[in-house]
């Protein structure tokens, strides 16, 4: 009896590290950057019987992740939208952040008024247009600014096959939004900005 | 009991070699590369992303023997089908080659232009995603190194050339607050208050306007704008660059100073540092420290530079705060004895190294 209690201590232990290894692998892959690594968790996020091929197209759904501010303008905060699955997932992620957060300790850092005009992917740069109001009723400070291109930045990235963001304004780049960081060139995801 | 409990014991045993089995016949079967530049930090960095059949493990290490390079030891896997080498022809690295060491082993060889920190690169592994149609693959991530820096700095603010640049201007008016203030105002009172205390402590101060007006011109690009401000800074040779800003956010209770940085010269870390300090001791406003962010006129200035938001616009506070002569005079005195504290810093650092 004793014998086999040690036994069960060892596969015990055995197992424990076999788990605690594969937890620790979970963490790496969280760790490492969005765009190699793309939605894992929220594919597992999603109920069994909504993969099930049986049900109907029109009920499949998607999980969309949304950046909002936090209060105190320091940091972005993700949020996940549950939406009936379509072919355009990227522009659907852009009209959820121009609708603005439900949540009471965020905030949208859209300025009022934007409207996206259009979102189109190529060579995994997405080229996302808005109205000239980004940059008209955008009420300056660098903090503001640098929370709404965060923003833009890496609710878009999250998608797999989005690598960067070229920002236009009424289908033209801009040098800047209002007047600190650059936005003249493809932007890739920012980490360090998102709330751990 | 004890049966069964070595029965699970065995399987576990013999599970393990085969997963090395399975390994040894995985190949590097395809890479692409691109670089990334950070949205809001502005730095750039080299992503090698290598698809492979199966699982493997990476081992990465710098080697400065023959020429720079980043070596990575992989096992599990041989060179298969992929190009044995590619050309990267960037600042970041000149080129990356596949070399087969066995039938389970490779290696990944990444040359670069000059050596780098161990800090500056990072190698992991990826399971494959079924769901979105991606393999196995081994990424390194490779930072744009901050070139060493040149300056060589004395202590003393006397004799230094130091540009001001107060944010906005003319045209721009910059952030407004709810009781109209503009930050272009605030930004120009207060950097003439640094000119004359720095010219009084024996300083040269160039600024980049000393009205409400377009630095470039009016409606220019912003590129042309905020270019005209760094060209002042070129042209005049300046030791430091200031841009003193005022913030806004949408939540009106949001307040405090914040300084930022692009560290490119080296010392733009320690001059940031030093302001912040300087500015947030007077405790009239929250410290939100100093940050790193992409700025136009900070990254694309040579010298070390910073850009300090001296309060929140968009907070009925502040903004009667920002507009007394002696929180002005407060913000000025900040920021000249944190130039005065960073001088004597970076003397003692010496050498530029």
């Amino acid at each position: 009896m004793f014998r086999s209690k040690t036994l069960l201590a060892i596969v015990f232990m055995f197992l424990m590290t076999f788990i605690g290894g594969c937890a620790n692998d979970n963490d790496a892959a969280q760790l490492t950057p969005k765009e190699e690594n793309k939605s894992t968790e929220q594919q597992v996020a999603i109920p069994d019987n909504q993969k099930d091929p049986a049900s109907s197209n029109s009920q499949e759904k998607m999980i969309i992740t949304v950046y909002n501010a936090t209060k105190d303008a320091m940091y972005l905060v993700g949020e996940s939208h549950v939406v009936v699955k379509n072919d355009h997932p990227a522009q659907t992620a852009m009209e959820l952040l121009l609708a603005g957060t439900k949540n009471v300790d965020l905030l949208s850092v859209v300025p009022s008024g934007t409207a996206l005009r259009q979102i189109w992917i190529k060579d995994k740069i997405a080229y996302v247009d808005f109205n000239d109001k980004l940059v008209k009723n955008n009420k300056g400070g660098s903090a503001s600014e640098i929370l709404l291109v965060g923003s833009i930045v890496n609710t878009l990235t999250e998608f797999h096959d989005i690598q960067k963001v070229q920002i236009l304004v009424e289908g033209k780049k801009i040098d800047t939004i209002s007047g600190h960081l650059e936005t003249g060139e493809p932007l890739s995801r920012s980490e360090k900005i998102i709330k751990k | 009991m004890y049966r069964i409990i070595l029965s699970l014991l065995l399987v576990m045993v013999f599970m393990a070699p085969q997963a090395v089995m399975a390994a040894a016949s995985n190949e590097l079967a395809n890479v692409r590369w691109s670089v990334h530049k950070d949205a809001i930090e502005g730095t750039s960095k080299l992503r090698l992303v290598i698809d492979t059949t199966g699982p493997v493990t990476v081992k990465g290490s710098l080697n400065a023997k023959t020429s720079p390079n980043l070596t990575i030891d992989v096992k599990g896997a041989t060179v298969g089908s992929i190009d044995s080498s590619v050309a990267l022809k960037g600042e970041i690295a000149e080129k990356v080659s596949f070399v087969k060491k066995s039938a389970s082993s490779s290696q990944i060889i990444v040359d670069l232009p000059r050596m780098i920190e161990e800090s500056d690169y990072r190698v992991f592994t990826l399971p494959s995603d079924i769901a979105n149609n991606k393999s196995f693959r081994i990424v390194i991530d490779i930072n744009k190194p901050v070139p060493k820096a040149s300056y060589n700095f004395t202590a003393g603010l006397k004799d230094k050339m130091i540009v001001i640049d107060p944010g906005h201007g003319g045209s721009d008016s910059g952030a407004i607050g709810p009781g109209q203030t503009q930050e272009k105002t605030i930004t120009l009172a207060i950097g003439q208050q640094v000119q004359s205390l720095l010219e009084r402590a024996g300083a040269k101060v160039v600024m980049t306007r000393q009205t409400d007006v377009d630095v470039y011109g009016p409606n220019a690009s912003g590129a042309e704008e905020l270019g005209a401000r760094t060209k002042i800074a070129t042209n005049n040779k300046a030791d430091v660059f200031v841009s003193i800003h005022i913030d806004a956010f949408s939540n009106p209770s949001v307040g405090g100073i914040t300084t930022y940085y692009y560290q490119k010269s080296g010392y733009d870390a320690m001059l940031a540092q030093n302001i912040q300090d300087h500015l947030a001791s007077s405790g009239i406003m929250q410290d939100r420290g100093i940050k790193v962010a992409g700025f136009y006129v900070i990254k694309r200035s040579e010298m070390p530079a910073v850009l300090t938001e001296l309060g929140f616009i968009s907070n009925p506070d502040e903004e009667k705060l920002l507009n007394t002569p002696k929180f002005q005079q407060q913000m000025a005195q900040g920021i000249v004895q944190g130039l005065e504290s960073f001088f004597a810093q970076a003397a003692r650092k010496g050498g530029g190294s």
